[in-house]
């Protein structure tokens, strides 16, 4: 473990009774940028505010560069948060959000007016220094609440959602803006969110959770094209899995026999994997949308509905409509069974 | 149109009713004529003037402004923490700590007056004055645990996590980030509880003792002996003071949106 930054050790998080993460293990290494990602529910902001220190350890332990921040308090931990709903202070201008921690640290004026400048240019705010936060546009509240974090020099920074309320434009001028930031600092991050292309985009490992558990842990090349469990294959893209049984694989309406040997477990394909027009299989058009580059088809067939898609330029099968199609074993991913 | 026609006559009459009885007052103060009555009898300042020279209104006016402010303030020290603990923490019977808090409000005021003088003036030989201001302080209580209580619940919390992590303790972000963010909260429990302490009867009215009483009471027993329009231009001048604050107070704090 000498290598971890941030460890939690068999970390065990519960509101009152109620266990939400049973038993978290994950070192992450300094300067990293690590993506917490996982559907609404799964723990992600829990796990964040223990980290942080907001909420105590049901059971194991945290530490952070090599000490032990198991009941270290909130405000002498080090760690940065910010929050989903940036959580800014609604009577302070922006510099004075920002001037806030370094304030209480008792820093001398200058110092402090340096920092607060330097960290408002960081972010590209030194123009609205005076604005309050009501006065500031959603993706600005942002900015600032990660401005207000920066100017503490954390030993991690958290970031729960950073993007998910910002409009699709300002998502990728701040995903490229935190990338810089990052690059920049050195500062290690973990990111919390539940969309898989930001997460792909930006982090250098994602963690994959689900009910708490870590599914799956690796780089964005690992999970997008290796994924380990149905869960992972379905998040990230392989929405049709089947069962293998024997010399064919099973759908919830029923078996179709396939042309290749497979291991025992599962098959999974991306809606682009499905071979469309020819094949042995048969399938009737349930549903066709039209998505830029591509046709998104539902197909019903004798395994249940499967997803398909085609580029655009090709012909068009319209709703009702009977075709082939094939499950190719090339693009076919194999998810090997549990034991 | 005979709608709006009908609901004008009755908005119309409402406002009659609930203003008309202080111009009334008004009026009655002006008199030039030695008894309280309207029409009044010919007109003069001279009732109004004569207020400021009652030696009784002096100070009985001493007592009730001391009453209001000290026992308001006090009521918020109270107030605020056990409206904050209500609304952060998940007290174990936050609303009915609540409700019992309210109870001033709820049972009329000639029984706490009455349980105040039998149970703490008599047997603990309090003070009349200390029993007063202990009776004001409960009964401003409940005004500023709610009025402060709907401030805090629009205020969100995560706001003081922050301020935590940036380095504060708790009780330094409770100063330094709820506190200036509920201030009118506060100033409008101050201005509610202010009123409704000075106004207050029936409980004083059962503490007030030999030449300790507040103004109400006083008025009260000067009309038993004198019934002269000192006390009409007294009780429109009151009126006015609570026009004035009222006024004031939702010009600057939107207070309306408290009560
Ligand atoms: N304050 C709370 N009290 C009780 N349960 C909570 C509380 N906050 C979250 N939970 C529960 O814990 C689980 C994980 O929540 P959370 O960490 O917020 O998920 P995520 O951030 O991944 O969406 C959810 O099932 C949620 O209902
Ligand atoms: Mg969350």
């Amino acid at each position: 473990m000498s290598s971890a930054f941030v460890s939690l050790q068999n970390v065990s998080l519960a509101y009152g009774k109620t266990v939400v993460v049973p038993d978290l293990r994950l070192d992450i290494r300094k300067g990293e940028l690590v993506a917490l990602l996982g559907p609404s529910g799964c723990g992600k902001t829990t796990t964040m505010r223990a980290i942080a220190g907001l909420m105590s350890l049901h059971a194991g332990s945290i530490s952070i560069d090599g000490v032990d921040m198991s009941r270290t308090p909130a405000n002498k931990r080090g760690v940065g948060l910010v929050f989903q709903s940036y959580a800014l202070f609604p009577h302070l201008n922006a510099f004075e959000n920002v001037a806030f921690g370094l304030r209480l640290k008792k820093l001398p004026r200058t110092e402090i007016i340096g920092r607060v400048e330097h960290g408002l240019s960081t972010v590209g705010l030194s123009h609205l220094a005076q604005r309050k936060p009501a006065e500031m546009s959603g993706g600005q509240q942002q900015r600032l609440s990660l401005a207000r974090s920066l100017v503490m020099e954390p030993k991690v920074l958290l970031l729960d959602e950073p993007l998910s309320n910002l409009d699709a434009r300002l998502r990728l001028e701040m995903r490229t803006e935190l990338q810089r930031v990052q690059r920049d600092t050195g500062i290690t991050m973990i990111f919390v969110t539940h969309d898989q292309s930001e997460a792909l985009a930006l982090a250098d490992r994602i963690v994959l959770m689900k009910d708490g558990v870590i599914e799956q842990l690796g780089t964005a090349d690992d999970l997008y094209n290796r994924p380990e469990t149905e869960f992972a294959a379905d998040f990230f893209g392989f929405e049709n899995i089947f069962e293998v049984s024997g010399s064919s694989i099973r759908g919830p309406q029923g078996s179709v026999s396939i042309s290749f040997t497979a291991k025992a477990g599962h098959l999974a394909w991306r809606p682009g994997a499905v071979k469309i027009g020819s094949g042995p299989h048969k399938a009737t058009v349930r549903g066709v949308a039209f998505a830029g580059e591509h046709r998104e088809y539902v197909f019903d067939t004798g395994l249940g509905q499967i997803k398909a898609s085609a580029p655009a330029g090709e012909p068009a099968y319209e709703l009702g409509a009977s075709l082939s199609f094939d499950l190719p074993e090339d693009g076919a991913l194999s998810i090997p069974a549990k034991n | 149109m005979t709608g709006t026609w009908a609901s004008r006559l009755i908005i119309g009459l409402t406002l009659t009713f609930l203003i008309g009885p202080f111009f009334i007052i008004i009026a009655a103060g002006l008199s030039a004529g030695d008894f309280l009555a309207f029409p009044p009898d010919g007109l003069s300042l001279k009732w109004y003037l004569k207020v400021f020279e009652v030696e009784s209104f002096r100070e009985s006016f001493a007592l009730s402004m001391f009453l209001a402010v000290f026992g308001t303030i006090a009521a918020l020290i109270l107030g605020v923490p056990a409206a904050y603990a209500i609304s952060r923490y998940q007290i174990p019977y936050g609303e009915t700590i609540k409700t019992i808090v309210a109870a001033p409000i709820i049972v009329p005021g000639i029984i706490v007056g009455l349980a105040l003088l039998r149970y703490l003036v008599v047997p603990l030989n309090f003070t009349i004055t200390l029993a007063l201001f202990l009776a004001h302080t409960a009964l401003v209580l409940p005004y500023a645990v709610r009025v402060v209580s709907s401030s805090l619940n629009n205020l969100r919390s995560d706001m003081e996590e922050a301020a935590v992590l940036l380095g504060c303790s708790r009780l330094g972000a409770f100063f330094r980030v709820v506190l200036p963010n509920i201030q009118s909260g506060v100033l409008a429990a101050f201005i509610l509880g202010f009123v409704t302490s000075f106004n207050q009867v029936p409980v004083s009215l059962f503490l007030s003792g030999p030449g300790v009483r507040t103004l109400p009471i006083d008025m009260l027993s000067y009309m038993e002996i004198t019934y002269d329009p000192s006390v009409a231009a007294l009780s429109a001048l009151l009126a006015l003071m609570s026009v004035v604050i009222v006024f004031v107070a939702e010009k600057f704090l939107g207070f309306s949106r408290y009560v």
